[in-house]
């Protein structure tokens, strides 16, 4: 039968793409994932090096040292894990979406290892004690051209997939990943550029800090993670977007804002208060874009909770959408003076920024992994009680380190501003709930360990071997 | 890149100064030892205005000044940092601010505190910098800059001592030139608009 032929050979075709796709997809992620542990074992350590300084303090151990496991931890947090997945994940959807194999998949590979290459001595860097302590830029001045170039043969592989796309309508997934690819170069390559080349004053060279910050949140991360959640949601369900055209006023919404984000950071500040007075003010309208997609994933998800249930892939992308739109508000709010005063230079601000990266970014990651990986291996996860165990401990842990993080630093700060109070009042104000966040992050490692060992055993194709996988979707799609 | 001097004038003496008031005077070795060690992921250089917070009432984060009588010192303005690399306002304050630290403690104070925190606050959460201090036998005289927190064995105590490393002594002199307090008055600035607009509203 003819409509047979073609299901046959659109199935073939499909096959053929994951096929060309598999290898840097896999590879991508893979390192990724090793990456997030590395990253999440500095995150115990300096989460409880924040509280007890007599944690592993031993001599030949001072390369541990708060100030440097932290950026370390960041460091491996973002350019490690986030950003490789993300490119990984972004790889993959695009050849779905634009049914593009990827010709050459070498060329993506080498630039992995280059990627690899770079964080590796960006991480030993900092903590071997060659960082240079700028926030989320903290690798030795050196790394950030290899990283530049290893990201600029993806993206330049990403585009040529997006000219060979059978289809003329563009996806709105697309449309979000287009953007990261040009986005992040953008502001990635401004940022050291006037940082660490270009003569300028010390304050401007702090505010172009805190622009990189904020854009690398809402024109990188949010972009992938949202272009991840516009495929999974509609695909598990099976059902189409529920508005096409809210999806681009989402859109152009997040690259008309996104661009003016961060320096709010430093309200009240040495700069001239115009400056974070433009990017608290882009970040409230932020809420606009926010809310769009918000109705547009929640219409789309109505009527289908149940599959929330038997998805893990759709229960992740859920909870990342959910930690998206607190972060937004919560954003928000520490915009006007009033919240601002308490959450600017207080636990709150490192608890935002795990708020967006780990809380919003990782978890659709990882729902964007739990999806694709059966897919390219052929086999499905060899451990669902694995996979279910690890949703749950993230979203506590997730859930801890915001209350700690975000009641934490307004408490901190709140006794900080008690100036005829001893300093000692104010240092122990932020203790117990670094000691609680300390826990989460216990619960994260182990989590994540989990994740790996999942990942691991699948790749060994460990798992059950399945034509169909239960992660394709819901059981009437794939009956 | 400095910022642009203003002029301003002193109330009391009349007198004109401009700020910021000279050549900027910043250890810029030591500052890049400050960011090697990240102490700025716990310590900010940034005191802000009244709206913001009374921070610039601390005495523990001005220049002198007691909790039963504090006195005042005035938000960082952006001419402060000139002459830095970098200008590192901070992420947040597990410590004090140290925009004014230059003013708080002395050389030797600095030296071992960074060694051995809690044995000058008690309640401190700061890491020891031991790393950045090297123990070695004395030979003649016992060095000036030797510790005297420095914990030793019993049986080295008279032969050894610890004294500061290259990069110590330069990260003291940054936390020393730390002063970011230039005399500037926006005081007399917005009363002369002040006075302007009442005069015109007669």
């Amino acid at each position: 039968m003819p409509q047979d032929n073609v299901a046959q050979e659109d199935i073939q075709h499909r096959t053929a793409i994951d096929r060309s796709v598999r290898f840097p997809v896999l590879f991508f992620i893979t390192s990724a994932a090793v990456w997030l542990v590395v990253a999440v074992v500095l995150g115990f350590v300096q989460q409880m090096k924040l509280h007890s300084p007599g944690f592993l303090d031993h001599s030949s151990l001072y390369f541990l040292n708060y100030g440097r496991s932290n950026p370390a931890f960041m460091g491996a947090l973002i350019y490690g894990w986030a950003i490789q997945a993300g490119i990984g994940v972004g790889i993959w959807l695009m050849a779905r979406l634009c049914s593009a194999e990827v010709k050459n998949p070498i060329t993506l590979i080498v630039a992995g290892h280059f990627w690899n290459l770079g964080v590796l001595i960006g991480v030993l860097g900092i903590l071997t004690g060659h960082g240079t302590s700028i926030e989320w830029l903290a690798f030795p001045k050196a790394v950030w051209p290899i990283l530049c170039g290893a990201f600029s043969l993806v993206v330049i592989w990403l585009i040529t997939m997006f000219h060979r796309r059978q289809d003329k309508e563009v996806y709105i997934s697309v449309w979000y990943i287009l953007g990261a690819c040009f986005w992040f170069p953008w502001i990635f390559i401004t940022a050291n550029l006037f940082i660490h080349i270009f003569p300028g004053s010390a304050v401007a060279k702090a505010a172009t800090n805190a622009w990189f910050m904020g854009s690398m949140i809402y024109l990188f991360f949010a972009p992938i993670g949202l272009a991840s959640a516009y495929y999974i949601i509609p695909k598990i369900i099976g059902r189409p977007v529920h508005s096409a055209q809210l999806g681009y006023y989402g859109f152009w919404g997040l690259a008309v804002f996104g661009g003016w984000t961060g320096i709010q950071k430093f309200m009240g500040g040495p700069l001239p208060a115009w400056m974070p007075a433009v990017s608290g003010a882009a970040v409230i309208f932020m809420l606009i874009p926010v809310l769009i997609v918000t109705i547009n994933q929640l219409m789309t998800l109505r009527g289908n909770q149940s599959a929330l249930n038997s998805s893990p892939a759709l229960r992740f992308t859920v909870a990342g959408i959910s930690f998206f739109v607190i972060y937004c508000i919560f954003s928000a709010l520490s915009s006007f003076l009033l919240v601002g005063k308490f959450t600017q230079l207080s636990l709150t601000s490192i608890g935002t920024q795990i708020l967006a990266v780990f809380g919003f970014f990782s978890m659709i990651m990882f729902g964007a992994i739990y999806f694709i990986i059966p897919r390219l291996t052929g086999s499905e996860w060899p451990s669902l009680k694995k996979i279910n165990s690890h949703f749950i401990i993230s979203i506590y842990a997730m859930g801890t380190l915001l209350i700690m993080n975000y009641f934490g630093g307004v408490w901190q700060s709140s006794a900080y501003a008690k100036f005829d109070a001893p300093l000692e009042n104010a240092i122990a104000a932020g203790r117990p709930y670094a000691i609680g966040a300390s826990v989460a992050w216990g619960f994260i490692v182990f989590s994540t360990l989990g994740f790996l060992l999942n990942l691991i055993s699948i790749l060994l194709r460990s798992g059950r071997r399945e034509i169909v996988s239960k992660f394709v979707g819901h059981q009437e799609s794939s009956g | 890149m400095k910022a642009k001097p203003v002029e301003w004038t002193d109330d009391e003496t009349g007198k004109l100064y401009t700020y910021p008031a000279g050549k900027p005077n910043i250890f810029k070795q030591g500052q890049i030892i400050y960011a090697q060690e990240g102490c700025a992921h716990c310590h900010t250089q940034m005191i802000r205005p009244t709206y913001m917070g009374y921070e610039s009432w601390r005495p523990d984060f001005g220049k002198e000044g007691t909790v039963e009588l504090p006195i005042r010192i005035r938000e960082t303005r952006s001419g402060d940092y000139d002459g830095e690399q970098f200008a590192y306002l901070g992420v947040q304050r597990i410590g004090p601010d140290l925009s004014n630290v230059g003013y708080r403690h002395d050389e030797q104070w600095h030296h071992e505190h960074l060694f051995n925190p809690q044995s000058k606050r008690s309640f401190s959460m700061m890491p020891s910098f031991r790393h950045l201090y090297d123990k070695r036998k004395i030979k003649g005289q016992k060095s000036d800059s030797a510790l005297t927190n420095a914990e030793l064995e019993d049986d080295e105590v008279g032969e050894y001592e610890i004294v500061p490393t290259e990069r110590a002594e330069a990260l003291v002199g940054y936390l020393m030139t730390l002063k970011k307090d230039d005399p500037f008055s926006n005081l007399s600035e917005d009363k002369s608009e002040n006075n302007k607009s009442d005069v015109k509203a007669k």
